[in-house]
């Protein structure tokens, strides 16, 4: 972990094969060296099992060169396997740690890099691109010692057994290795026009399919059977010359190899006929011969490898040799604290094409002064704002935060000093809490020990929940949390307590957004599953997910009349899904209204093929099952795509009532029914404390619900308790389960947490309603003013009143600086702009 | 395919109303049928009692109304005066810029009897049209063609009673 390192984008391939694998190198050639000399010793047994055993007639010489052949293959065996176990663990470390390095200066380059490279780009090179320079740096070194030296160690064999038969044997290879180049020149050259070929070819298809209705109506049937006919022709010459070339280059190989043999038989039969060569050598020979192919095809591989490896490297890490413009932290000093002031002088910047996206900005702040920068899209604000949080840098000109030049600052500094809330923030994976904390854990994190006590206690944290009007969501969250047996039984008798006064204070103003709990009537809001059993299992068995496989459920369903409607029910609602859904990506926006989850979709498709094949009772019965299963989570309010047949209805109430009767008899224990007085522990807590299920979407009855629930859970003191479990809600890939507004929310609540001296916000209330913006607006001049320096990037005229400053920007150009009511009273652009409003 | 083979003795599914309301609808009627069935899956419908808001001047709520059923008064208010612009009822559609980007409501849209409306929001529409992104252009088109149509009547109409508006006329140059 030194960090006078050579970054990793400079490294050459070769630096991986000694740096940290060089105890695992040594061991391995040392390996090497004893195998090579073990693969030689069969030989040498052979040769005397020829001349001295068989000759001799002697048996004991014949079981012991076999034993000492059969040792040495043995020995061979288990060392060659430690080799693969070595090479193997070279291989995975290193492509460990180039992967780790990798990522590690690939976080840190310019978010202009970002702007032109595709995530999909950064994957495949963290991924794929960096295999084969992986295998690459495992075999760099056994792979040519081995087989140079099994090489080298056979041909003196060979030359110590007849030199003359040993040089005419060998000299075949410098043919093959004049040859073979030759030969794959052409291959590459076939392969190179094969590869335009299927290009045109696959573009002609995509073209014809995607004009097919042009060419149904022309009937243009054989002009286009034409073009692509020439097509195919052409790609059909060109693959019959490829593969002339390639067996070419497989049959050269494989004759002059064969040629061997020929030479030795022939060379070596006359040698021994005439005496001058022992029978045992000639056997020798032959085996080492043959044995010399193997040595020769591994070293052509590793060449391959090499070639492939070390273009991936190369290509990989020339993409991403790019300077990170910021050290990430201070070499020989504290990270700095700031003063809150901005001085901003001359400022331009310009891209790499020389287009000027901010010229001869000018504009200085006192610390705890506010700074509105306003204007038409693409005026530059934000890009001067992001110059100011160094997440840009500024080509021209000086930026000053206290007296240190920001281009100057490492990010530790900034980081220290600084918070931004971007236009549309990201949030990551994880639970609200972690998000929360992102900003201060980060900035902790980086300190080291020394501020290990700057973590946010809950106080603060729900201060800040409050300030940013994020704390009614994250209590949505948590009332929408479904708790445990195990959990908790103190809360679960107080939700119970909060029920009762809900239904007092509110059952009948809310009577329209809640469905109540009913057991006489059938419930939309509720799946059929819930419909039937109303109540909650005690027993796994019973529980919603596993009812499709249970035995007495099945029965129950069957004498019930349930079973065919609720599978034709099934049918209807997976055909209906899946020719909806079928090809939309998993993103929750897509699935929240779906029966059929987005993991489960692929398997829904097969059963939707199956469905176009056979009729329903020639299905398997695990089909049938899923079919089942997907009728059972049925809940009309929800599922819109197939409406609640009348009959199953009925048939479902009906059930309802045999079910209870049947199940107190046979399993008395198995089911808590739904009743006023118990928690039910398969709802979440809200709809505890309904009792019922909420029917609406819409937002002022959301907020009329949240109210009067906010009241009832202060009273039982219950409002902390709630929150903390919300802050537990997993907010889902990018923050994909929260509302555009709710992820603006948690962006600024993060920050706030932090109170950074500076803080920047770049449109950071766009996507929140009216009276949220105007909690934060007004925050912002009470709480920080005169305290914290904030410079907003505004699209809303209205919020910039009380702003110390505001500047107008157009074309990269500060056109007015003032107070609102200075640049109001100037009519100038400002005027303009609020009179547009 | 499946749904127009369906026979007519099962009951019809509330997507298949929000599906035919949709393609009788200017905004949504170019779109092909597969895009269609998302946007009539993703619809919800909402009832508001009466005096309740659908939306609310300069709020941003970015959602798209249908009504189905009932009827609602569209209020401006200027300096704390409110004036009543127009009823709206059954069948009427609107909210089809906010669906495209972020604009703050210049009107109020109250129900003025208990009213149930088929509402699409903009993170719906917008997270859909990602998938299509070539059948922006069609909605586009759609709306530019719906604002010309939308002048041209006015100016047909009341062009020659506009007295001192008529230098703000012309929204169609924009």
């Amino acid at each position: 972990m030194s960090k006078a390192e050579i970054p990793i984008v400079k490294r050459s391939l070769f630096s991986w094969i000694l740096a940290g694998n060089l105890k695992l190198q040594l061991l391995l050639l040392l390996i090497i060296v004893v195998m090579v000399m073990i693969r030689v010793l069969p030989l040498e047994m052979q040769k005397r099992i020829v001349n001295e055993a068989i000759n001799l007639r002697s048996i004991d010489k014949l079981l012991l060169y076999s034993g000492f052949y059969l040792a040495a293959v043995l020995f061979f065996s288990v060392l060659k396997y430690l080799t693969n176990i070595i090479q193997t663990l070279i291989t995975q470390r290193t492509t460990a740690r180039m992967r780790k390095d990798l990522y590690h200066h690939i976080l840190t380059l310019p978010l202009n890099f970002f702007r032109k490279t595709q995530p999909g780009t950064v994957v495949n090179a963290l991924s794929t691109e960096l295999t084969l320079p992986g295998n690459f740096v495992g075999m760099a070194v056994a792979s040519p010692v081995t087989n140079i030296l099994t090489l080298l160690a056979f041909a003196g064999y060979l030359f110590l057994l007849n030199p003359l038969l040993a040089a005419v044997s060998l000299s075949i290879y410098p043919i093959v290795v004049f040859l073979v180049p030759l030969l794959q020149k052409g291959v590459n050259k076939y392969n190179k026009k094969r590869v335009d070929a299927a290009r045109k070819f696959s573009a002609r298809i995509a073209e014809s399919i995607s004009g097919i209705h042009e060419i149904h109506g022309n009937g243009s049937y054989r002009l286009e059977n034409r073009k692509y006919d020439a097509l195919v022709d052409r790609l059909l010459k060109i693959r019959i010359f490829w593969s002339l070339y390639r067996f070419a280059v497989k049959t050269s190989n494989g004759f002059f190899t064969g040629l061997g043999p020929f030479l030795v038989f022939l060379l070596g039969g006359y040698l021994a006929i005439k005496g001058r060569l022992e029978l045992g050598a000639l056997v020798a020979f032959l085996s080492a011969q043959e044995r010399l192919f193997d040595p020769w095809k591994d070293l052509i591989e590793f060449y391959q490898v090499y070639q492939d490896g070390r273009i991936n490297y190369d290509k990989t890490m020339r993409y991403f040799d790019i300077e990170p413009e910021h050290e990430i932290e201070p070499k020989d000093r504290e990270p700095l604290q700031l003063e809150g002031s901005v001085e901003v002088k001359d400022v331009s910047f310009t891209t790499d094409t020389g287009i000027n996206l901010l010229d001869a900005i000018n504009v200085s702040l006192k610390p705890g002064e506010h700074l509105a920068l306003v204007g038409f899209s693409g005026s530059g604000k934000s890009t001067l704002a992001l110059c100011m949080g160094q997440l840009y840098k500024y080509t021209g000109g000086s930026i000053m935060i206290g007296d240190h030049e920001v281009s100057e600052l490492t990010k530790k500094d900034m980081i220290n000093n600084i918070g931004f809330v971007a236009q549309s923030p990201f949030i990551f994976d994880g639970t609200i809490e972690e998000n929360i904390l992102y900003s201060t854990m980060a900035q902790i994190d980086d300190n080291g020990q020394g501020e290990n006590n700057g973590k946010p206690t809950l106080d603060d944290i729900i201060a800040v929940l409050h300030q940013t009007g994020i704390f009614v969501d994250i209590l949505r969250f948590g009332l929408n949390a479904i708790l445990t047996h195990d959990q908790n039984e103190e809360l679960v008798k107080m939700i119970i307590r909060v029920r009762k006064n809900f239904q007092q204070d509110f059952g009948q103003d809310l009577a329209d957004y809640v469905e109540f709990f009913n057991e006489n009537k059938y419930l939309y809001y509720s799946s059929i599953s819930e419909n039937l059993i109303f109540g909650t299992a005690n027993e796994e068995e019973f529980a919603d997910i596993n009812l499709c496989r249970n035995e007495y459920f099945l029965n129950f369903l069957n004498t019930a009349d349930l079973t065919r409607p609720l599978l034709s029910l099934g049918v209807d609602l997976c055909r209906q899904t899946v020719d909806i859904l079928g090809n939309l990506p998993p993103d929750a926006v897509f699935f929240e209204q779906s029966p059929i989850s987005a993991e489960e979709l692929e398997a829904y498709k097969i059963l939707v093929d199956h469905l176009k094949k056979k009729k329903l009772h020639e299905l398997s019965s695990k089909d049938r099952q899923k079919l089942l299963e997907l009728a059972l989570r049925f809940t009309p309010g929800v599922h819109k795509m197939v409406a609640l047949p009348e009959m199953l209805e009925t048939l479902i109430l009906e059930g309802r009532a045999l079910f209870r009767e049947k199940i107190s008899v046979d399993h008395p224990n198995a089911i808590t029914f739904v009743q006023m007085s118990e928690y039910i522990y398969s709802q979440t807590i809200l709809n505890n404390i309904f009792f019922g299920k909420t029917t609406t979407t819409n937002p002022q009855a959301q907020e009329s619900i949240n109210q009067s629930i906010i009241q009832l859970l202060i009273e039982e003191d219950l409002l902390e308790t709630i929150i903390e479990i919300g802050m537990h809600y997993q907010v889902g890939t990018k923050g994909d389960k929260l509302s555009g507004g709710q992820q603006q929310k948690l962006a600024i609540a993060r920050i706030f947490l932090k109170e950074p001296r500076i803080l920047i916000m770049d449109e950071a209330t766009s996507a929140l309603d009216n009276k949220s913006q105007a909690r934060i607006q007004n925050l912002l001049e009470t709480r920080w003013k005169k305290k914290n320096t904030v410079i907003s990037v505004v699209h809303r005229l209205d919020t910039i009143k009380n702003f110390d400053k505001v500047a107008v920007m157009k074309a990269g150009k500060i056109l007015e600086t003032g107070t609102y009511d200075e640049l109001m009273a100037r009519k100038g652009m400002l005027y303009e702009l609020v009179g547009k409003k | 395919m499946s749904s127009l083979e369906k026979n007519n003795s099962t009951p019809s599914s509330e997507f298949q109303g929000n599906l035919e309301i949709l393609r009788q609808t200017y905004f949504f009627s170019s779109l092909p049928l597969e895009t269609l069935k998302i946007f009539a899956y993703l619809c919800t419908r909402e009832k508001f009692r009466q005096g309740e808001h659908l939306f609310r001047q300069d709020e941003d709520d970015g959602q798209a109304f249908y009504i189905i059923d009932g009827r609602a008064k569209l209020e401006r208010t200027d300096n704390g005066t409110t004036t009543e612009i127009r009823d709206l009822k059954t069948g009427e559609f609107l909210g089809g810029l906010t669906l495209l980007g972020e604009t703050r409501r210049l009107f109020s849209l109250k129900s003025v009897a208990d009213t149930t409306c088929l509402v699409l929001n903009r993170g719906k529409f917008l997270k859909t049209m990602e998938q299509f992104p070539n059948l922006l252009a069609r909605i586009c088109n759609a709306v530019a063609q719906s604002i010309d149509t939308w002048e041209d009547r006015f100016l047909s109409d009341h062009g020659a009673q506009c007295g001192e508006c008529t230098s703000r006329l012309g929204v169609t140059l924009i």
